[in-house]
């Protein structure tokens, strides 16, 4: 999953994108409005995190502007402006959730992980696809109730399939998923890791869960589950 | 006395009514003096043509001939009749008008002497005038009183007249003088009034200021009262901001500490954190407190609440977008709240988040006012859930008042301590209970409103 997280608060957003990157993101950072409108408007993210109070643009600008560009990916508000009234305010301009300042890192990763899910569809934190259950929150999956030992990567990619299960996804919007802007890229490595998942989830290769659309992408075949 | 065109006009219309008084006194008093002297010319002139008119008679009386009588002493009942009495002979000469009309003319007078008195004659009332004379003719020493009376009713009547006509004109006088000076009053004070009704308007936020063009005595005042709303308007949004940036500036920093904590896992964590925790809690909760603004400003327009929840309604259910949850709003249509849209978007959202927090399925708020009550508590909103519902234990320590932020009830936070302040501070009240129809808590908040 990639997140952007602008803020202007050096410590604040240096603290967001460690934990955010020990917690599975991939991160890419802005500090300042201006940089953190292009970001958002130029990367494929999976969610981003807007401060409200952001030098040359405003939080609330840059959260609009992003919408008028019909940018769908869910943005969570921090603030430290909690009154209803500025709550509100964001909220309507397009953001999908917030979180008060001072604010517990473990009260943005669930709101984070909270917010993918509902994007992709998903009401519960544990995804569920026939055999094939993923934890979000505990980052653990299970085939037939059997645990899985995954690699952060391997974990990411099949997040990524899994919470939009059913869907095609590119090779390219993989990598951008695995990489912030500064990392070296290498497309050949999806299709390793996808290979190793698919020789982990499936060791007989008979339930056959990720699909390869030659030209395309991948698809997660498994139908979801009814979630209880 | 409370109006100051009610307390012109009394002072003004005693004087009148006492000088008119005085006016109608003088000028009656004239009048009688005039018709009491004409009276008496009459009966002077009556008495001289009387005298010089009787001639002694065969049987011995004083007459006058019938001829040189006076055409109302001829006639009967004319209001004027005569007598002579001889002091010799007691003969009693009486006038043809006095037939019939038993008037006692009194006792005989010494010659010389004078004598005025009043009498009734039946119905009419009577002025008599009575002379005794002495003189010699030819039988010798004669003493002759001579009388004359004139009836009073003409003059009196005449009186009545007059006083009725000066009565009908003096009033008629001063209604129209009272009526000319309300209409003036109405016109001098058109523009106190007029400030008066500007200032409601104010009051109740249809306008902002005062408006110009009040007269020179006035314009001061509405200058200053402007200068007044409008820097009170400006001081407590200052005030408001610069609290509110307060807030936000020590939040930042607590969350770097929090953020710097975590990162390196240090034993210190765990003794800074409960700490940051309060730091937090307090800001929260005092400047917030502080920062409402805890009654209508004078000028401020009253706020419409079915706006606000709709917006609000909206935002919950994007917060809460993960919960199946129903949000009802059942507002009355052309609510008003008199007071600051912040305060009752904090009051209300704190509410709501509390109510899609705490329920299973079901939130609803139903606003409604009623003009029976006070002002400061004419708006009733209630908000209901169908969740787990509060003790009674934590109703009362809800509602106790200087509860602190940390001593708050756990899990309904500092939002129902902030919703508590806000109410007190508008004089309104909260009234926590168990809902009837949905089985949880139930928040009653009665507000001003219109």
């Amino acid at each position: 999953m990639r997140v952007l997280v602008i803020e202007d608060e050096i410590a604040l957003r240096d603290s967001l994108k460690e934990q955010l990157a020990a917690a599975g993101f991939t991160v890419d950072v802005a500090s300042d409005g201006e940089e953190g409108l292009f970001a958002a408007l130029e990367f494929p993210l999976d969610v981003a995190i807007v401060d409200l109070g952001l030098p040359k643009v405003s939080g609330l600008e840059v959260i609009r502007q992003v919408r008028a560009q019909r940018k769908s990916y869910p943005i969570l508000i921090l603030t430290a402006r909690d009154r209803w009234q500025d709550k509100v305010e964001g909220l309507q301009a397009g953001a999908d959730d917030y979180v008060a300042k001072p604010f517990h890192f473990e009260e943005v990763l669930a709101r984070v992980q909270a917010l993918l899910r509902r994007a992709g569809g998903w009401a519960s934190p544990e995804l569920v696809c026939g055999a094939v259950a993923l934890d979000t929150r505990a980052q653990t999956v299970k085939v037939n109730g059997a645990p899985v030992e995954l690699t952060t990567f391997e974990y990411r990619i099949l997040e990524h399939l899994m919470l939009r299960a059913g869907e095609v996804i590119s090779k390219t919007e993989l990598t951008e998923r695995l990489y912030d802007e500064e990392s070296e890229r290498d497309s050949n490595v999806i299709e390793v890791l996808v290979g190793r998942l698919r020789r982990k989830l499936d060791p007989q290769d008979t339930v056959k869960p990720i699909e390869t659309l030659r030209g395309r992408g991948y698809r997660f075949a498994l139908a979801r589950s009814p979630t209880t | 006395m409370h109006s100051l065109s009610r307390r012109l006009l009394v002072t003004v219309s005693v004087p009148l009514a006492l000088f008119f008084g005085v006016m109608m006194a003088v000028l009656d008093n004239g009048f009688r003096e005039l018709t009491d002297r004409s009276l008496q010319q009459l009966l002077d002139s009556q008495m001289v043509a009387l005298i010089a008119a009787a001639e002694p008679q065969p049987d011995g009386k004083y007459a006058p001939e019938s001829n040189d009588l006076a055409a109302r002493l001829r006639t009967p009942r004319s209001g004027l009749y005569a007598q002579i009495v001889s002091a010799r002979n007691k003969a009693v000469w009486r006038s043809p008008s006095s037939a019939g009309a038993p008037i006692d003319f009194g006792r005989p007078l010494a010659p010389g002497s004078r004598d005025f008195v009043y009498s009734t004659n039946g119905h009419e009332r009577i002025e008599i005038e009575s002379r005794g004379i002495e003189f010699e003719d030819r039988t010798g020493h004669v003493q002759l009183t001579f009388s004359v009376a004139a009836s009073l009713t003409p003059y009196e009547q005449q009186l009545w007249a007059f006083r009725r006509q000066l009565f009908g004109w003096f009033s008629g006088l001063m209604l129209v003088l009272l009526a000319a000076l309300a209409g003036l009053l109405r016109w001098v004070l058109s523009p106190v009034r007029r400030m008066e009704r500007e200032i409601h308007e104010v009051e109740e936020g249809r306008s902002e200021a005062l408006g110009a063009g009040y007269p020179r005595e006035l314009s001061g005042v509405a200058t200053n009262l402007n200068t007044l709303l409008i820097g009170e308007r400006n001081r407590v949004s200052r005030y408001r901001d610069t609290l509110g940036n307060l807030a936000h500036s020590l939040k930042t920093p607590l969350a770097v500490m929090r953020a710097a904590l975590a990162s390196n896992n240090s034993v210190s964590g765990a003794v800074l954190n409960p700490e940051i925790d309060r730091m937090s809690a307090i800001i929260e909760h005092q400047l917030k407190r502080a920062a409402a603004s805890g009654g209508a400003l004078l000028g401020q327009a009253p706020v419409d609440i079915g706006e606000i929840l709709t917006e609000l309604r909206s935002a919950l259910l994007k917060v809460y977008a993960g919960k199946d949850l129903s949000i009802e709003l059942v507002v009355a249509p052309g609510c008003q709240f008199v007071g600051d849209r912040g305060d009752l978007t904090e009051l209300l959202g704190n509410l709501l988040d509390n109510g899609c927090k705490w329920c299973r399925v079901v939130v609803r708020l139903t606003a409604s006012v009623d003009g029976s009550f006070a002002t400061r508590e004419r708006l009733s909103i209630v908000v209901e859930d169908d969740g787990p519902g509060i003790s009674s234990e934590d109703r009362i320590r809800i509602g106790q008042r200087g509860v602190r932020a940390d001593e708050a009830v756990p899990g309904h936070g500092i939002g129902l301590a902030m919703v508590q302040d806000t109410v007190e501070m508008y004089g309104g009240t909260l009234t926590i209970g168990e809902s009837a129809t949905l089985g949880g808590a139930r928040f009653a908040l009665r507000l001003p409103g219109r």
